[in-house]
């Protein structure tokens, strides 16, 4: 499941916003029950409702920052350079 | 904390979202998605989920907002607000109003919930809902639903575990003090509700809102603050809407002059109703008055047919500079004639500054489609990128129409099964509409460029495919058109710019014309195509306006292909006949200018097609003007057997026939002869057919005609070849001769190109 399917499976709006130290990838997927994201090794697992995504983080990403908040999932990664 | 206003992108507008920036956010201590409350000067205030900010607006102290959030909170743009974090609690129950007149049978509980989740609401509030179906559907606009009461109370948060329950008394009745709706006279767009057209929006706002807010600003510079704008483009591009918004969002008086309105039969009294305007105005000042078609009360007075219409735009001169002080009145017009308007109306002073609005590029295509297709409930497949970069020349209110036929056409699928005779439409049929992508692909097909409709063809359905042989001319073709298109970067990094202009000469029926639809087909362009002889018109002028009209057509709906077929009636040598009163010799001259003048034809591209090079005027035919000249000849054996081919490909030939073997009995023979041959040759098998089967026998045996080498031979003796060899040898010389006009570099430059 890549993140596209998440933009077009919620009617989300997803943005990337690359800042000088950190890029930050936001979703809005709009208050559902309380949508739940863990983070193993390299992925990052969304759960909203009974769906269940699974995102890749880049591969030089070091420190994911991944919170959800009244349906505004954020990841923040260290911009790698 | 205080924060500037900016406006949120088109794209994520309508989420309830507030984009701040990471600094202030980490001063406030906040998180992306938690609810703050945005306190503006007055009582009103919004809630709103944070997003991150963007990356420009780093360290600036800004939050953006939509329009529907600054009504909310009465904040325009640039204002100062406080920002709050807000403690709001998820919802239990909700119950809302709808406004009387909506007509919805059945349970819309959950379709409000849908799209209200996530919203944070009050009691008492208004929350605009988009229905984007159903009976409010044809005025675009969304249905205003009151929140009746929240359960707990205060602000709350409308989730998926929300209750919802539609109020019984209707919206109108639930009085509360909640924010009362926008003020009457100032109409409901935002700057959300503009797509494409940022900079102009920027340089009104400049003009128009500065001076409104902070009229000290020019004390201090000791200048006065402009007075008008003259907004101008073609039509449909968003002019009155741009002026509507501007008046929304800085919450003026906004007054409205339509001008035949207020044209009056008796005397002076015109003027006395412009006095009126501008009276009315001033005592609610700060205030806009709109002209919407300023062309129409305040044409050059040269040109004015009456007394009336010269004292009315002496009025409007007056008023807009006149002794007395017009104090905080700004005026916008609007135009899209811009020339046709008192040149005295045109300086400073009056209408300060003119603005183009101009027809939207790609980017601007598909903000424009993003705003219009907000509420609409679209399938996943859709790709607004794909409709904008095939939108050419569309401008706002074409796209809107797009739009709306879209939305048409889905509505029309389940047209059968509404029971129209019903007072009410089932919430699941509501819920079940869509727009698909046929839907938009059928209504793509309806719509055409409003400012090409004179003009306007249709893009012939033939492709390269459809052209047998001519390789290398094809080629050059595509090099000289479609290769800017495609690839301006390639030209852009060689410095190089785009040929102008393709002449294609050859004799007749060697397939010019069908190479230029082929062209205009294929370069994905608008495609203007011009006959010779109709440019012409009796009035004197008259003619050489048209090649004039055309150019800025094609100009404003760039990419464009013009097509001039048999140029040589147009643009015949000068100085030669004098027996037409020297209309063809200007008709040439202007022709010239168009081609190679001081005002730059961007993505333009002229094709003219003629079989008489040799009559044309040398002037137009020299580098800048039509720079490429290809030559489309008369076929060898190859090209005559690749035209079979294609002439042939589904007709039912007999295994027999030897397309080679043709090809060779063929030589002389042009395109169009090689296409009778075999339509004489279908036309025996035909014959024979018909005149030896029994007419009821006809459809079992109809499979089995073929079209045998003996018809071919029949159809060969009918049909001669109609390019002898003295013309041959006539277009030959000719084509010797250009291609020394040319750059003599066509041969062994490939090798080189890559060192």
């Amino acid at each position: 499941m890549t993140l596209d399917n998440i933009v077009h499976s919620e009617d989300a709006l997803v943005r990337r916003y690359q800042y000088d130290d950190r890029t930050v990838l936001a979703v809005d997927l709009g208050p559902t029950t309380e949508p739940s994201v863990d983070v193993v090794d390299d992925t990052v697992i969304v759960v909203v409702d009974d769906d269940q995504y699974e995102l890749d983080l880049p591969v030089d990403a070091n420190d994911a920052h991944t919170f959800i908040k009244n349906g505004v999932l954020s990841i923040e990664t260290e911009a790698a350079r | 904390m205080k924060l500037t206003v900016k406006p949120l992108k088109q794209k994520d507008a309508g989420r309830g979202l507030a984009a701040i920036d990471r600094a202030s956010m980490r001063e406030l201590d906040l998180e992306n998605g938690d609810y703050i409350v945005i306190d503006g000067s007055g009582e009103s205030q919004a809630v709103a989920r944070v997003w991150p900010g963007y990356p420009e607006d780093e360290n600036r102290g800004i939050v953006r907002i939509d329009g529907r959030l600054r009504q909310e909170a009465d904040v325009g743009i640039d204002d100062r607000v406080t920002i709050e974090p807000a403690d709001v609690k998820p919802a239990k129950s909700v119950t809302v109003a709808l406004p009387q007149n909506l007509r919805i049978r059945g349970d819309i509980g959950p379709l409000v919930r849908d799209k209200l989740s996530g919203q944070a609401v009050a009691e008492g509030q208004t929350v605009p809902f988009s229905l984007s179906f159903g009976p409010m559907a044809s005025s675009g606009q969304s249905v205003p639903l009151k929140i009746a009461s929240t359960s707990p109370s205060g602000t709350v948060v409308i989730t998926d575990s929300t209750t919802i329950d539609i109020s019984e008394t209707p919206a109108e009745q639930v009085s509360a003090g909640g924010p009362a709706a926008s003020a009457e006279g100032v109409p409901n767009v935002t700057y959300e509700d503009i797509g494409g057209l940022d900079d102009e929006l920027e340089q009104v706002r400049e003009m128009i809102e500065l001076p409104m807010r902070h009229p000290e600003l020019f004390q201090q510079l000791g200048i006065e603050p402009p007075k008008g704008v003259l907004l101008h483009g073609p039509p449909g591009t968003g002019k009155t809407l741009m002026a509507k918004a501007v008046a929304n969002e800085i919450d003026a008086y906004f007054e409205t002059i339509s001008g035949p309105e207020i044209m009056s039969k008796y005397y002076g009294e015109s003027e006395e109703q412009l006095r009126e305007v501008f009276e009315e105005a001033e005592e609610n000042a700060p205030a806009i008055i709109f002209i919407d078609e300023l062309d129409s009360i305040a044409a050059k007075r040269e040109d004015a047919g009456g007394d009336v219409e010269r004292r009315v735009v002496a009025q409007l001169l007056s008023l807009m500079d006149g002794l007395e002080e017009r104090g905080r009145v700004t005026v916008i017009a609007a135009t899209n004639r811009v020339d046709d308007i008192d040149p005295a109306l045109r300086r400073g002073g009056r209408f300060d500054r003119e603005i183009e609005i101009g027809v939207p590029d790609k980017d601007g295509r598909k903000e424009i489609l993003q705003v219009h297709t907000r509420g609409m409930p679209l399938e996943e497949s859709i790709d607004l990128d794909h409709y904008a970069a095939n939108t050419h020349g569309f401008v706002g209110a074409d796209l809107e129409s797009l739009a709306r036929e879209s939305a048409m056409n889905a509505l029309r699928r389940i047209r059968p099964e509404l029971d129209l005779e019903e007072d009410e439409i089932d919430a699941d049929v509501l819920e079940s509409l869509q727009v698909d992508e046929s839907d938009v692909k059928e209504a793509l097909k309806g719509i055409q460029p409003s400012a090409m409709r004179e003009v306007f063809v249709e893009v012939p359905d033939i492709t390269w495919n459809d052209v047998g042989g001519l390789e290398d001319t094809k080629e050059r073709l595509r090099e000289t058109i479609q290769w800017p298109l495609d690839y301006p970067e390639v030209f852009e990094q060689m410095d190089m710019e785009a040929a102008k202009g393709v002449m294609m000469f050859g004799p007749p029926g060697t397939g010019k014309t069908l190479l230029a639809k082929a062209v205009a087909n294929e370069a994905e362009s608008n495609f203007i195509s011009i006959k010779g002889p109709e440019l012409l018109n009796k009035y004197v002028g008259e003619s050489e306006k048209g090649v004039r009209e055309i150019f800025e057509k094609a100009r404003s709906n760039a990419p464009t292909v013009i097509f001039f077929d048999e140029i040589d009636s147009i643009a015949t040598e000068r100085g030669r006949q004098q027996g037409d009163s020297g209309v063809g010799e200007r008709v040439v001259s202007q022709l010239l200018t168009e081609l190679d003048g001081l005002e730059e034809l961007e993505d333009v591209v002229v094709i003219a097609t003629t079989n008489r090079p040799d009559l044309i005027d040398r002037a137009l035919l020299r580098p800048g003007r039509l720079d490429r000249h290809v030559h489309v000849p008369v076929p060898d054996e190859d090209g005559r057997k690749k035209i079979f081919e294609v002439h042939t490909r589904d007709k039912p030939l007999a295994d027999a026939v030897d397309l080679e073997w043709l090809a060779g009995k063929t030589e002389g023979y042009v395109g169009a002869d090689i296409e009778a041959v075999c339509r004489e040759a279908s036309m025996a098998a035909s014959r024979e057919f018909i005149s030896s089967v029994d007419p009821e026998e006809m459809p079992d045996t109809i499979e089995n005609v073929r079209i045998s080498t003996d018809h071919f031979e029949h159809a060969l003796k009918e049909v001669n070849a109609s390019v002898t060899p003295e013309t041959r040898e006539r277009y030959e010389d000719i084509e010797e001769e250009f291609q020394q006009a040319e750059p003599a570099q066509e041969q062994d430059q490939l090798g080189r190109t890559f060192q």
